[in-house]
This record gives structure tokens, sequence and C-alpha cells, in this order.
């Protein structure tokens, strides 16, 4: 196929926003945790986790959305660290980030063997998976009846976030509180807004929904859990928020990006490309996106300012 | 006399360390009991299996890597960055090193040498494609040294399964390295032999101490640390600084890589490469744990190292799977960060109420990680 009609393929767009829907729903998580005024890099974690605690309670119920709720529990269980340390006790989010990644991986990794007895990758009995809903209708449209309408619930879900995000943050009181805690603390607390109790609730809406993201990935996108699946997902979240500017439409263009360049990597590799290669495509378009939008990240370029 | 001592040991107890340690191993007791173990038989295990006879041997062997990733995570530290990319700055040193211990012939003193410095040039080249990138492009080392880890974890697949591989083997491996470019084994002590690359670590951790302390440029990549705009002012050219200590971080993770192929395994193995990856991340945590201070870390090392080797130990003694040792390790460092130690200490303090000099001094030890 020629490029151009291959850029116009359905099914390209379709694993597009396959590949998309977990790092959206993660990302819109940091994306408020950032607004909060918290540095949130523990989305690779909170990912797995989600996608273990899916996986295990799909294979005791039988249910993907008890499989789903319970990734959302495990991975608000792993932020409260986050929002215990760097909120009440003032620790470092990023070095509680990096460890709580780090304890994401040896837990599950630890679990896998420990509840079912197996390494590597463990499938919930009877394949238990998140359903695709087709929109009445709306899915027999040609192109986007498969790219948009034929997703699974939570693709519809994270979607619909990107406008429900942006009415909340900057059409509401509670928005325009969230974005004080993050910009004035200190006017926000003269004002009497509990600059604590927000930070809180935007660490725990990003354990929810990156507990949701890691629901999708291995019960919606995948049918099994694996070590480490998330494979640098989270992280390719975290890069989102700062390439978007924690903004809902912003955040929404960065994911495509990476969606887009994991679609079109996975494509090579159909062609023959091989799969060491094609796995860093999303890495290598990250990295060139870095470069592109760079000076919007100044605050993270000297670690003395944030204090380690 | 009496009353210093007794006052050493309740300082050592209450130590913050100390008490993030105690609760880390109180939590993963919870979590071995909770799925169905036995916490106090697994623990056992855990420090015999590490700490005595034919585990101390291994644990000293473990600490090699894990004591040099911890150094290159302090040395950037303590200019101020966090360098996340120790992962692929080790794996490709390791690949290149190994490459050069292949194909290099001559006599093992001039080939591991110069296998060595190969894993080095490469490791510390990755290193400085995130430092160049926040030095002249903006782009913050933090998240550019990881992503890096992603693609270096690519490439040395790539090349290990095609151009580099070995012929007719069912996985991603290269040739075995002659004899002549392995790194030799010596007894230390009785009982066992260990790499020699753990006097090499070691004399490192020592040089690093030295530099830190006692030399300008310690003293001026403090100074970065502690406040780039104050150490510019100063005089101090932190671009250059930046590069030089990204430069060393790499380099020692690529020696520490090379040297897990020709000093212990001796091919490079893809697949037990990715695996031997996350050792980069136990080295941040020890630097971490150590407060970034070699002599420290050497300490720190051999106890995460310990606690690696007993995992291995625990599970084949009671089945209680190994990964709990990585569970306690992160419990650690979130414990140690959190300062929850310090809480409990405030509130004992409080409620004792007749200790005038509460020790107010540990919060800012700690804050300082």
């Amino acid at each position: 196929m020629p490029l151009a009609e291959q850029l116009l393929d359905a099914s390209l767009w379709a694993s597009v926003t396959r590949a998309l829907i977990p790092v959206l729903l993660a990302a819109i998580g940091g994306m408020i945790c950032e607004r909060a005024g918290v540095f949130q890099i523990s989305l690779e974690g909170m990912m797995l986790v989600g996608a273990f605690g899916a996986v295990a309670m799909a294979h005791v119920s039988g249910s993907a959305t008890i499989g789903s709720a319970a990734a959302v529990m495990a991975a608000v269980l792993l932020s409260l660290i986050l929002a215990f340390g760097a909120v009440s006790r003032d620790g470092n989010p990023i070095v509680l980030g990096i460890a709580i990644n780090i304890l994401a991986l040896g837990i599950t990794s630890f679990l896998l063997p420990q509840l079912f007895g197996v390494r590597g990758t463990f499938q919930p009995e009877g394949g238990v998976r998140i359903p695709r809903l087709l929109l009445p209708g709306l899915s027999e449209l040609p192109f986007l009846g498969p790219v948009l309408f034929s997703l699974s619930f939570l693709g519809y879900v994270a979607l619909v976030l990107v406008p429900l995000t942006w009415f909340v943050l900057f059409r509401t009181p509670v928005g325009l509180r969230l974005r004080g805690v993050g910009e004035r603390p200190m006017a926000a607390e003269t004002l009497g807004v509990s600059t604590n109790t927000y930070k809180y609730l935007a660490v725990i809406a990003s354990g929810a929904l990156t507990g949701l993201a890691g629901a999708q990935l291995a019960l919606g996108n995948v049918g099994v859990f694996a070590e480490n699946m998330s494979s640098g997902r989270g992280w390719i979240a975290v890069v989102a928020v700062l390439l978007g500017r924690a903004h809902p439409v912003g955040v929404l263009g960065a994911c495509l990006l990476f969606g887009f360049a994991e679609a079109f990597g996975f494509r090579l590799q159909g062609q023959g490309l091989a799969v060491q290669i094609t796995d860093a495509v999303p890495f290598v378009v990250t990295l060139i996106a870095l470069v592109l939008a760079r000076k919007r990240f100044t605050r993270l370029l000297d670690l003395s300012e944030t204090k380690i | 006399m009496l009353k210093a001592a007794q006052r050493g040991v309740t300082t050592a107890i209450t130590h913050p360390v100390t008490l993030a340690l105690v609760a880390s191993f109180g939590l993963g007791g919870v979590i071995i009991a909770a799925t169905g173990g036995a916490p106090l038989a697994a623990f056992s295990e855990m420090l015999a299996g590490g700490f005595t006879g034919r585990g101390l041997h291994n644990t000293l062997g473990r600490s090699i890597p894990i004591i040099g990733m911890a150094l290159a995570v302090s040395l950037a530290f303590r200019a101020g960055f966090l360098n996340l990319g120790g992962e692929g700055q080790l794996l490709m040193g390791a690949l290149a090193g190994t490459m050069v211990a292949i194909t290099v012939p001559g006599p093992g003193v001039v080939v591991v040498p110069v296998a060595l410095a190969a894993g080095a040039a490469v490791g510390a080249g990755w290193a400085l494609l995130a430092a160049l990138g926040q030095t002249h492009l903006q782009v913050p080392l933090l998240i550019t040294s990881l992503l890096l880890n992603y693609v270096g974890r690519s490439i040395t697949s790539y090349l290990v399964r095609f151009p580099f591989g070995a012929p007719g083997e069912p996985f991603a491996t290269t040739v075995p390295v002659p004899e002549a470019g392995r790194i030799p084994r010596v007894t230390l002590i009785p009982g066992g032999r260990v790499s020699i690359s753990l006097v090499f670590v070691l004399a490192l951790a020592a040089v690093l101490a030295v530099l830190y302390r006692r030399s300008v440029g310690g003293y001026e990549t403090e100074m970065v640390g502690l406040s780039g705009p104050f150490a510019r002012y100063g005089g101090v050219n932190v671009r250059r600084h930046t590069l030089l200590v990204m430069a060393g971080a790499g380099a020692i993770g690529g020696m520490v890589g090379t040297h897990l192929v020709i000093g212990e395994t001796f091919r490079y193995i893809d697949a037990d490469m990715s695996a031997q990856s996350g050792i980069a991340w136990t080295g941040l945590m020890v630097s971490l744990l150590a407060l970034n201070r070699p002599m420290l870390i050497i300490a720190a090392g051999l106890l995460f190292a310990g606690l690696q080797i007993g995992g291995f130990a625990m599970e084949r003694a009671t089945g209680v799977s190994w990964q709990l040792a990585q569970v306690i390790q992160a419990l650690v460092i979130v414990a140690l960060v959190s300062r929850f130690a310090v809480t409990w200490k405030r509130r004992r303090a409080e409620a004792q109420a007749t200790a005038p000099d509460a020790p107010e001094g540990e919060d800012a030890h700690v804050g300082k990680v």
C-alpha cells in the first residue's frame, strides 16, 4: 500500500485508539495532579498494579466489571502512599514516585507466583475480557465506526473525560479551587480552601483513573497479566502531561501522538521490521517531541529548585 | 561512659533508617502472612541465606554491581540530577564491553581493561545524550534519561539477536567471552572466590569519597546540586559540570554492565541482561538510603545485595517468592522519604515532654535525601 493510503486506513486508526486509551486514562489522572501541584510520576506503577488487580479479581469473580473495580481499588491504595508521603509528610514526590514504581513491580511480581503459582504471564479463568460496546448505528459508519464507536466501556470513559475534565477544571468552582491550590497555594489557603484535601483528592483521582488504565490494558487490550506489562506507558503518560501543558486538549493531542507511534510501529512490524526496533518507536517519538516542544519544562531542569 | 554508650545505642535504635528497616520488614511480614506463608521462618531463611556461609560470597558478588550503580547515581545526585537512565547506560556499555572482550586478541591484562574502557565509553556516551539534552536543548534530564532506557534496551536486544548474535542458539546471545577476556576471581575471604571487581568497586567508592569531600571539583559539584543559580553566580560552569558528572555516571554504569558479562555470565544473554538491569534501580535505592555518601553506600549495598541473595534462599526453603526482597527495599525508601519515623519519634518526645533536647536535627538529615 502506498503511504497516503495507509495513513487513511481505518484498521490503523482503530489500533491507534486501542493504544491510546490506557495512556490517555493515566495521563488525565496525571494532569489532575499536575493542576493541583502534585508532581505525579508513579503512573507507571499504578497502571501495573491496576492491571494485576483487574486480572486477579476477574479470575476470582469471572467478571470484568469486578476486575476493573479491583483495579481502581488497588491503584488508589498505592496512590495513597504518594498522597501521604508527598502531601502530608512533605517528602520528595520524585523519589517517592520512583520508589512506588519499584514497589509496584516488586509486589506484582511477588504476588503472581504467590497467589497463582505462575511466573511471567497469567490469564484469568475463562479468558475474561472487557467487551467492546458497538454503539448502535454509529459503529456502522465508515472509518469513524471502527475507530471511535466500537471501543470498550472504558474507552468511551477516557474520551468523554477529555471535555469533562476541561469543563470541571475551567468552568466550575471545584476546578478553580483545584487550580488555585496548584498555582497559588497560599492564596487558596487564605481563601479557606484546604490545599491538602484538594491534593489528596487529585492524587486519589489519578489512582482511580490509572487503575482503569491498567484494567483496560490487561483485560481490554491484551487479555492477560504479564510481569511489568505497563512497560513504559505510565512514563509516556507523564510526558504527555508535560507536553500537553496539563490541558485536556493538549494531553489528548500528545497521547494521540504516542498512540499513533505505537500503532505505526506495530504495523511496521507486520512489514518485517524487527520487533526490537519497533518497540522503541513510541519512545523515540516521545524524545523527539520533547526536543521539539522544549522550553516548556524549565521547572524540571533544575532539580535543586525542587527540594530533594 | 556507660551513659554515652547507652545514648549511642538509643540513637542507633531510633535512627530513621533503623526504624524504616524495621517497619518495612514488619510490613513484609504482614504480606507474607496474608499470602499464606510463615514470616519468621521466611525472614530467618532470608537473613541466613544472605549473610552466612556460601550465601555471603554470593552477596559479595551481587554487591559489586549494586554498589557500582549506587555510586553512579550518587555522582549525579550530588550535582542535583536524578539520573534514571542507569539501566540503559548499563546495557549499552555491557554490550560494547562484551563485544570488545570477544573480538580483541591479546592477554587478559590488556583485553579486560580495554573492554571495561569500551563499556565505560559507550555508557558515558549514552548518558551524555540525556545530559546534552538538558544543557543544550532544555529538555529535562530526569525524563530523557529514563526514556532512553527503553531505547537502549531495544537497541541492545536487536544487536544481540541479529548482528552480534551467536548463530544456531535458540535464544539471543553472543558467543562466550574467551578465557583471556574474563575478569578473574580471587579468594578474598576463605571458603569461596569472588570477582576481583569487588576490589575495584570498593576503591572507586574510596576515590569518590575523597573527591566529594576534598577536591575543588567535588565542592563545585555539590554547589551545583544545592543551587544551580548560586553556583553559576560563583563562577562555576554548570553546563560543563552537568556533562562531566553525567559522563562519569554513565561510565560507571557501562563498566558495571561489562562486569556483569565478562566477570559473571561470560556471554551477553539478552533475556538475562534485561532481567539484571533492575540492578540500576536497586542502586538508586541504595544511594538514597546512604544519603549519597560512598562509604555508607558500601554498607547499604551489602545490605540490599544480601536481601536479594537471601530472597533466593528464602524461596528455595519456604516457597515465599524472592521478589519480597524488592518489596521490602522499596518500602524502606518509601518509609524514609515519608519520614513517618520522624513523626513517631516526635510523638514519643511529645508524650515524654521531659526531654528538653528533642532531636530536631534528624528531620533535616532525612530531608536532604
